[in-house]
This record gives structure tokens, C-alpha cells and sequence, in this order.
């Protein structure tokens, strides 16, 4: 016998995209398991239920709840997402892409990052996202599926989706009802406490009691669940400046595969095009400013309020956290769905029994400080090196500390070109040096290695690359004509 | 600007295996910012105990840009697909861990817990069958492994068996030809400035002076730089890893095939090791002087080993440990100058070889050290040592012996709480805290968990999905398939051959 006792049933807090999600994935890991949504009012600060962009991890995660990412794409739920395109967001005013993707082949051996930065140093370089396929792409808007053929510059990146959320929520309600979950909507009343501490039991306005093993608190920042269990929230703010966020819709000049974030002096304006619409959203400080005059967007409701940071314990004995209800960041990298889908994979790799033993709970807490705090910190550089001074809310920012294990990968950026190692990262290498490089952090000391290579073969080596890449998007389609095709074809035959 | 900077003058004490290593690191890697100067004394012996390896020995081959089979014929080396550990566990059992993965993963649950549902209700599984790695090695069989990630020839990797009083040589030939310098002598006095501590200079018997900006202390367990000149502290980890000596003597080949792995036998207070390289074979037995006196340990080697002995018994010291940093003012300990861990896993070049890596990658241009990359350097050299205790001391402790007091000892001991963390985790449902970087990841901590049967009371509930019928049968047609391909892979022996890396009779 399996000595672990079997979860028989969950209980899921949240009926949005995030508990959906969960309530999915639990179902199809616990076949034998009674899982039910108690889907509580939307919390509009509940920033990853309403926020369409994901990372790449997104098709791993579909894939273990089932979801079949064509049949999203053609139901007009999804759309790719291959890059944010940052604009104002530097000392000079430059536009650069984070893409999903990385540079060129090492230069003789040297990291193509470490390379090019010798041959810019020298002035005998173009910008860095010349260099990166994914980059090129994005700056005319267009996306193809990677291939995977050897020296192809379609197969150095990888691609997300932006997932439209009401229609993703629609599809995910309708996957749980094939999966007979029970949805319940409605308030939440009480917590009902077992002895251990735990909770027994949900008491919702309905009158119905939940009982379960296994609680999912997927209801938000206030972590309606959870909190009754005690609160241990580690603030960000010094790191995080936005606190205020408004959500609306901008003018849809059709799909494309970029997100776009533009710097204003009172904050910033975020843009991603889906399908069929655009959505929008402006960030601000409260402590800064009031509403600014930019962030009055069609369709916004009231601003809602970000309290940037992390739950240390996310999971108390048998009560989860996941989503905003565990960490809360804006949506400037586009993070907030990635962290919850990383979350409910984390916790079903790590699925515990019954009892939510403390040591299971201590490895599932040690890979989440661990993912969380370089969340933290790859949102934090976009702030605190943007270099940008015109307007309140950068000028606010000056002087500010950074996190300590920023300051590692910072100091040993600045000073050789070298990205240091840490477990669990969101963003992988090419990532944190398409961003550092994009604010303009450039190496003022390139790595002993690179200096072993003539600068001018590695620059011509470079250039090549880049003309190479420069003639790339020519020759693919309109993003809006391949999204097209791909929606009108006939449908495949699922694989396998 | 960097165009214009003078090369780093780095000083090399030691002529070693990890001080070989560097300097042919350096002049590879670095020739335009570094001189590198080794200083070594012909009356100093090696310990060039380290005569197993693990696979990444093999980066250091291709960064070095050598010929795999001119190294191996230089080196006299074998392949090696992992180490076959007998009587650990308890007296009798044996098991091979295998530089290679277990099984295919199934709905995104690792293999491992199919099998111990599995195991539950048939007790012949055994883990072992479904790695290829483990099979080939078995029956002495090898084929390089394959690049197609998806192909079960891409599971596993291997590693070299070698004479390393043959490598040490053999770099510094590489070495010379690229650049290096060597000087050989005693050094009589290290020079410091008085104000700053750094070691300024060695001055060698021979009256000569030499200079640096960066040393490197590879002057084996003496430490003489970052331990007897900088005085940095020892952190002594021997109540964990009790074995402190060794005794080493090397045999004759037996007629008949060359198995492809280390053999780690335990023994009475320690363990025995077996090393099958093309010329001879390397023993040794790795003891806890507490335990046993020295002639009892030789007199058991001596009884221990099959075929003609080529030498006497020859014995080491050491203690389980390392410096605190291996990183202070401008001297860079790399080897057993900056700590020691018990050959058992065959660790030691391979913590050289990551040393190295660091140093290349912090390299200090023109001659500047920043205290932010001695720090990031030490950070890194903490997280090897840390992770490569715990699973030492496993080893050890993972065992069911108690028919020695070195036995009692280790199984009763308390053991580093990151450990038993561990070890608990894995017991209550076979996870393995896991990290991305590390030298043992999930497959070798499975391996050694379960064949010194610490088997976990729990799995995954997803792998109790699959029809139980069905999941066996897909698990036995797995073993066939392993088995085929076993079967059409040459003999170590003969690939050896075939591969141009035998050395000539």
C-alpha cells in the first residue's frame, strides 16, 4: 500500500482563471478525488485571473491540464506571444524588445553577449536586439513557429501565449464542467478550523458547508483562506514602486505578438494586443501621484491596488496559496500567470498526502522563495537601472537599494559581462541580458575570455549575423495573416 | 581599456594533478591576459590517487582541445560508466550507481514512482533493469552515447579510469608547449606585504624570487599558501566522514574483459576501491584510523586483492574538510589545498576541474582582484562542497551494518541536517529536494537510496493511474528493449581498440 494517504477531495477558492486552473489540474493528478470551486466574487486586484501574458512554461503547463493549445489559437483564446517592446524605458529614450530568445553562436568561443559587448565598446557594433532573431521579429510585429533545424535562426527562441482572459476563463469553466467539477458561486462566510490548525471546512453565504482535504486559496491578494491561518507577507514595495494599476482596453489595430510597455513621466502604460481586441493598463505610485490624466482608458473601472510582495509560507498545513493570494507583482513582466501556473505544477510534482507533511512543505517552500525572489528581482532592474529621470515617478526612484542577490548578478554584470547563477529563475540568461542591455546596463569590462579574440574578426563575425537576421521577417507573413491561417484551417487531427 | 592591460601573473605552486590542470587551463583559455608559472619540487610526491573520474572530465578534454583517444592512451585509460558498490547497504548486496537515468518519465511523474508501485506487489523489480547505463556496465559492454535527445542511447554519459601520475605529465607537456613556465625547487619563504597581507612573491632555495599577482595553491593538503601562509580557517567535517587514511597498491590486470566501472567494496573500517585502467589495476582502502591501525589496513588490502601485486602498500593521510574560502587576498586554493572529500565518489579532480571553471570565468584581468569575485567564487565552491558531503555521508549512513564499530559509528551518527531533510523527504514519498546545479542530481541520489535500501513507504499518486497490468507489461517490454540494445554494443575492451585508445602491448 501507498503509505502517503491519498487526498480525496479539494477545495478550491477562486473561480477565475487561477482556480480554474488549479481545480483542473488537481482533478486530472487526483482522478479519484472530489474537487470542487467555491468561485467567490472576482477580486479585481487579483491582477493574474484578469492579465493575459505567460512564459513559455505555458505549453507544459496546458499540456497537464489538458488543454489543447490550437484549438485555443482558433477560438480566438489565445494568441503568440514572443516579446515586450519597451518604449522610453532608457536614459535615451531608445526602443528595445525583451523576446523570448537568444543572440547569435559564442564568437570563437565567447558568449555572443560578451562578444558583441567588446565590439560595441569599440563602436563597432548595432544594438543588441539586432542580434537576436526573436527581437527582429518582433520589431516588424511578426511571429512563425520555431523550427528545430540545425543553424536556423527560427530555432533559437521559443514563444508564449497571450490568452485572452475572458474567453481563456470561458474555456476553463467549460473544461471543468466536462471534468464534472462542482462550481459553486458564491461568498465566502467563514473558515471553519480543524485542532491542528488547518481547515476543516468552507462555510459559504449559500449555507453550504466544503469540507476537505486539501483547501486552494486562489481568491486573490487577500487570501481569504489562507490569512486565517496567520500572516507572514514580505514586502517589496521598496523594489516594486507601482501600487496602483488601471485595467481598460486601447484602440485594436489587430493581433501581434509583442506587448508593448511605454514610460510616462507619472508611470507606464502597458498594451497587448489579442485577437479581437487590446488591452491596456496604466501603472502608477500612489504615494507619487494621483490618478494620472494617461491612465483614463476605455472601459477602466476604479484603479486597483497592488501590495507588491510574497507570502514566505504559502502553504500552511493544508491550506495553498496560490496566485496573487501568494505573491503579488505588477504586470511589467508579464509574470503574474506564469508564477501561479509555476505554483500548481510545483505542487503537483511535490504532491503531498493527506496529512501536508512539514518536510514536503519545506521543499515546496524552498523552490518557491527561490523562483519568487528572482521574480522580484528581474522586475526590480526594470526599475532601478532604467536609467530614466523626467517625471515624478522615476524621480522617486533615485537612490534607491537594490535587493542583494540583484546586486550580485548587477555588480558582476556591470563590471565582466557575467550572469551569476541562481536556482529557479522565471527568465532564463538571454532574458536578464536582453533586459539589462535594452536599459542600457552594458559591461564596462568584458570577460579576460572574449579579450582572446581579434576585434575584428568577432565584429565582422557579428555584423554578418545581424545582416543576416536583418533580412529575416521580409520573407514571413503579417502576424495578422498567419494568426488567420492558422484559425481557418481545417482542424488537425489531435496528435496521438 | 582592456587592449591595453598587462597579463595577470599567476604563479602555480604545485605540480599535481590540480596544478597541471590550471596551468593548462590558463594557457588554453586565458594566453593573452594570463603568464602562468608553475613551481613544483621533484621531491614532493603526488597523491594521484584519483584515478576515477566522473563524466564532466570530459568538458575539461574537449575545452583543452585534446584527441579523446591520444589522451586515453597517454593516461592508459578506460571508460566508466559508474561505480559498483558492494556490501554497503548490507553485507552481500550490490548495486551499480550509474552515470545515467532510470526509466522514462510517464505523464510528467518520474519513473521511479511506476516502479515502487510496482515493487509493492512484485518483489523481483528492480530499479536497476531499466537503466541502460546500469546494463551496459554490468555486462562490461560500451557505445558512446548518443547526441538524439530523443533516442535511449542519449540516457547516460560516461567518464575516464586513468593513471593520473600519466595525466599530471601530460599536461604539463601541454602546458610547456602553450607558454607555461616550470620551475623546479623548494620553496623556502613566502613573501607578504606587510600591509595587505597578498602574497607577494616565493622565494625558492635556489636563491630565485618568484613574482606574482595571483597564486594558486595547489600544493596539496599542505596548503602551504592559503593555509600555512594566510592561516585560513579549517572546517572539519571528519565526524562525518570519519576516514582519514588510505593505502594504496596497484595490481596486475586478470585475463578477461575490462569492466567499465569503479568497484567500491566496504569493508571492515572503510572501503576498498578497484580501478581497472588498460596496464594494471589501482586498489586502495580508505580506513578510519580510530578504527583500525595501519598494518591491519594494508595486511587487508594485501589480502583483498586479486592478482600480483606491482608494488608495496603505500599510505596517505588526510582529513574530510576544506577551507573556509578557498578564495583570500590574491591566493586561489584549487584542489586538496582548499579542502578534501573522500575519494568515494570520485569527487576530487572533478572539485579541481569546477575550481578551475570558476577561476577562468572571475579571472582577474590585469592583475586587479575585486573582492566581489573572490566572493562569487567561494559562493560557488560552497555549493559544490555543501551538496557533495550530504550525498558522501550517505553513503555511510544509509546502511544496515553493524558488524564493526566503524560501522555502528557511521550508521548511528548524527548526520548534517540539510541530510536528513533530505533523506526524509525521500522516505515518505520518494522526492528528491532538487536542485539545477550540483554535481548529484536526482538519478545518483535515487541509486544510492535505493541500493543501500532506504526505500521510500510512499509515491506519487499519479502513478496509480496506469491499469497495473498494462503498466507492467509496458515495463517489461522497456527491460527488452534495454536488453537489445545492450546486446549489440561492443566490449569495453574491444571499443577501446576499435577507438584507437589502446596503449600498445
Amino acid at each position: 500500500m501507498n503509505a502517503k494517504q491519498a487526498i480525496r477531495s479539494v477545495c478550491v477558492a477562486g473561480g477565475g482563471i487561477v482556480g480554474l486552473s488549479a481545480a483542473l489540474a488537481f482533478t486530472r493528478a487526483l482522478p479519484k478525488a472530489k474537487v470542487t470551486v467555491a468561485a467567490l466574487p472576482a477580486d479585481p486586484a487579483a491582477l493574474a485571473d484578469r492579465l493575459p501574458s505567460t512564459l513559455p512554461m505555458v505549453g507544459r503547463f496546458h499540456a497537464a491540464i489538458g488543454l489543447d493549445e490550437m484549438e485555443l489559437v482558433r477560438s480566438g483564446a489565445a494568441t503568440h506571444r514572443l516579446a515586450t517592446r519597451y518604449v522610453n524605458w532608457s536614459a535615451g529614450g531608445e526602443t528595445w524588445h525583451h523576446a523570448l530568445g537568444g543572440a547569435g553562436a559564442d564568437v570563437g568561443g565567447v558568449p555572443f553577449h560578451k562578444a558583441w559587448a567588446k565590439a560595441r565598446a569599440a563602436g563597432r557594433a548595432a544594438p543588441y536586439d539586432r542580434h537576436i532573431a526573436a527581437a527582429m521579429l518582433a520589431k516588424a510585429d511578426k511571429f512563425v513557429h520555431p523550427d528545430n533545424r540545425e543553424d536556423s535562426p527560427l530555432g533559437t527562441y521559443l514563444y508564449a501565449l497571450r490568452l485572452d482572459p475572458d474567453l481563456y476563463r470561458a474555456r476553463l469553466q467549460q473544461a471543468c464542467d466536462a471534468a464534472r467539477i462542482e462550481r459553486l458561486p458564491t461568498a465566502l462566510a467563514g473558515v471553519e478550523r480543524r485542532g491542528d490548525g488547518g481547515a476543516a471546512a468552507l462555510l459559504l453565504d449559500s449555507g453550504r458547508r466544503i469540507e476537505a482535504d486539501l483547501f486552494l486559496d486562489c481568491a486573490g491578494p487577500s487570501a481569504p483562506v489562507r490569512s486565517v491561518l496567520g500572516d507572514d507577507f514580505e514586502d517589496w514595495s521598496a523594489w516594486h514602486p507601482a501600487d496602483r494599476f488601471v485595467l481598460g482596453e486601447a484602440a485594436h489595430e489587430g493581433p501581434s505578438p509583442v506587448d508593448v510597455v511605454e514610460a510616462r513621466p507619472e508611470g507606464w502604460r502597458w498594451t497587448a494586443p489579442l485577437a479581437a481586441r487590446t488591452m491596456s493598463g496604466f501603472a502608477y505610485a500612489s504615494s507619487v501621484t494621483g490618478v494620472p490624466g494617461a491612465a483614463s482608458l476605455r472601459g477602466a473601472a476604479e484603479p486597483v491596488s497592488i501590495r507588491p510582495g510574497r507570502r514566505r509560507s504559502p502553504w500552511a498545513a493544508n491550506v495553498l496559496a496560490i496566485g496573487d493570494a501568494a505573491v503579488a507583482v505588477d504586470p511589467l513582466a508579464g509574470l503574474n500567470l506564469h508564477l501561479a501556473q509555476s505554483a500548481i505544477l510545483r505542487a503537483l510534482e511535490l504532491l503531498p498526502g493527506r496529512d501536508c507533511h512539514p518536510l514536503e512543505l519545506a521543499e515546496y517552500h524552498r523552490r518557491t522563495e527561490w523562483e519568487t525572489q528572482r521574480a522580484r528581482d528581474f522586475i526590480a532592474l526594470h526599475y532601478l537601472r532604467s536609467g530614466r529621470t523626467d517625471g515624478p515617478f522615476w524621480a522617486a526612484l533615485a537612490g534607491r537599494a537594490v535587493p542583494d542577490m540583484l546586486a550580485v548578478t548587477l555588480e558582476q554584470w556591470e563590471r565582466r559581462g557575467r550572469l551569476p547563477f541562481f536556482e529557479e529563475e522565471s527568465v532564463d540568461k538571454d532574458g536578464w541580458a536582453a533586459v539589462l542591455l535594452g536599459l542600457g546596463v552594458v559591461p564596462h569590462d568584458v570577460d579576460p575570455v572574449a579579450d582572446g579574440i581579434p576585434l575584428g574578426r568577432s565584429a565582422e563575425a557579428i555584423a554578418r549575423h545581424a545582416e543576416r537576421l536583418a533580412a529575416l521577417p521580409a520573407r514571413l507573413p503579417a502576424y495578422a495573416d498567419y494568426l488567420e491561417r492558422m484559425r481557418s484551417a481545417p482542424a488537425q487531427p489531435p496528435r496521438r | 581599456m582592456s587592449g591595453e592591460r598587462s597579463k595577470t601573473r599567476v604563479v602555480v605552486l604545485g605540480g599535481g594533478t590540480a596544478g597541471w590542470m590550471t596551468a593548462a587551463s590558463l594557457v588554453r583559455l586565458l594566453p593573452h591576459a594570463a603568464e602562468v608559472h608553475l613551481v613544483e619540487s621533484a621531491e614532493i610526491g603526488i597523491v594521484g590517487v584519483g584515478e576515477a573520474t566522473l563524466p564532466h572530465l570530459r568538458t575539461f578534454v574537449e575545452t583543452l582541445g585534446l584527441n579523446e583517444a591520444e589522451f586515453m592512451r597517454a593516461t592508459h585509460a578506460t571508460f566508466k560508466l559508474g561505480i559498483d558498490f558492494r556490501d554497503f547497504g548490507a553485507v552481500g548486496t550490490s548495486y551499480i550507481h550509474p552515470f545515467g537515468s532510470f526509466g522514462v518519465e510517464r505523464a510528467g511523474v518520474a519513473f521511479h514512482h511506476y516502479w515502487r508501485r510496482l515493487a509493492e506487489t512484485r518483489a523481483d523489480e528492480d530499479l536497476f533493469e531499466y537503466s541502460l547505463c546500469n546494463v551496459m556496465a554490468a555486462q562490461s559492454r560500451f557505445a558512446p552515447p548518443s547526441s538524439d535527445t530523443n533516442s535511449m542511447l542519449s540516457t547516460y554519459s560516461y567518464a575516464y579510469q586513468f593513471d593520473a601520475t600519466l595525466f599530471a605529465p601530460y599536461l604539463r607537456d601541454y602546458s610547456l608547449a602553450r607558454g607555461a613556465r616550470r620551475t623546479e625547487g623548494r620553496v623556502v619563504e613566502v613573501e607578504q606585504d606587510p600591509e595587505s597581507g597578498d602574497v607577494q612573491a616565493l622565494r625558492m632555495e635556489s636563491g630565485e624570487r618568484i613574482e606574482g599577482d595571483l597564486f594558486v595553491d595547489c600544493s596539496g593538503f599542505i596548503s602551504l599558501l592559503l593555509g600555512k601562509t594566510l592561516g585560513e580557517e579549517w572546517e572539519d567535517w571528519s565526524h562525518w566522514l570519519p576516514c582519514d587514511r588510505a593505502v594504496a597498491m596497484p595490481s596486475e590486470s586478470p585475463p578477461g574483459p575490462i569492466e567499465p566501472y569503479t568497484r567500491a567494496t566496504a569493508m571492515t573500517a572503510g572501503w576498498r576501491w578497484r580501478i581497472p585502467l588498460q596496464h594494471r589495476v589501482g586498489n586502495g582502502y580508505v580506513y578510519s584510523s580510530s578504527h583500525i591501525s595501519d598494518d591491519d589496513a594494508a595486511q587487508a588490502l594485501v589480502a583483498a586483492v586479486k592478482g600480483k601485486p606491482m608494488a608495496d602498500p603505500r599510505l596517505l593521510r588526510f582529513r574530510a574538510g576544506r577551507r573556509r574560502r578557498s578564495w583570500s587576498k590574491n591566493v586561489v586554493a584549487v584542489g586538496l589545498a582548499s579542502g578534501f572529500l573522500e575519494p568515494l565518489e570520485s569527487t576530487s579532480i572533478y572539485l579541481a576541474q569546477g575550481a578551475i571553471t570558476q577561476l577562468v570565468e572571475l579571472f582577474p584581468a590585469g592583475g586587479r582582484i575585486e573582492e566581489a569575485d573572490r566572493r562569487e567564487f567561494n559562493r560557488m565552491v560552497d555549493l559544490e562542497y555543501d551538496r557533495i558531503r550530504d550525498f558522501l555521508i550517505l553513503h555511510y549512513h544509509a546502511t544496515t551494518r553493524s558488524d564493526s564499530s566503524f560501522w555502528d559509528h557511521v550508521r548511528t551518527m548524527s548526520v548534517p541536517d540539510s541530510l536528513q531533510e533530505k533523506i526524509e523527504l525521500w522516505r515518505r514519498s520518494g522526492r528528491v529536494a532538487r536542485y539545477s546545479q550540483g554535481l548529484f542530481l536526482e538519478p545518483s541520489w535515487i541509486a544510492v537510496y535505493v541500493g543501500q535500501g532506504i526505500l521510500p513507504d510512499g509515491w506519487d499518486e499519479r502513478a496509480d493511474l496506469p491499469d497495473e497490468a498494462a503498466l507492467a507489461r509496458s515495463m517489461a517490454a522497456l527491460r527488452d528493449r534495454i536488453a537489445d540494445a545492450v546486446r549489440q554494443m561492443p566490449n569495453h575492451g574491444d571499443f577501446i581498440q576499435r577507438r584507437n585508445a589502446a596503449i600498445a602491448p
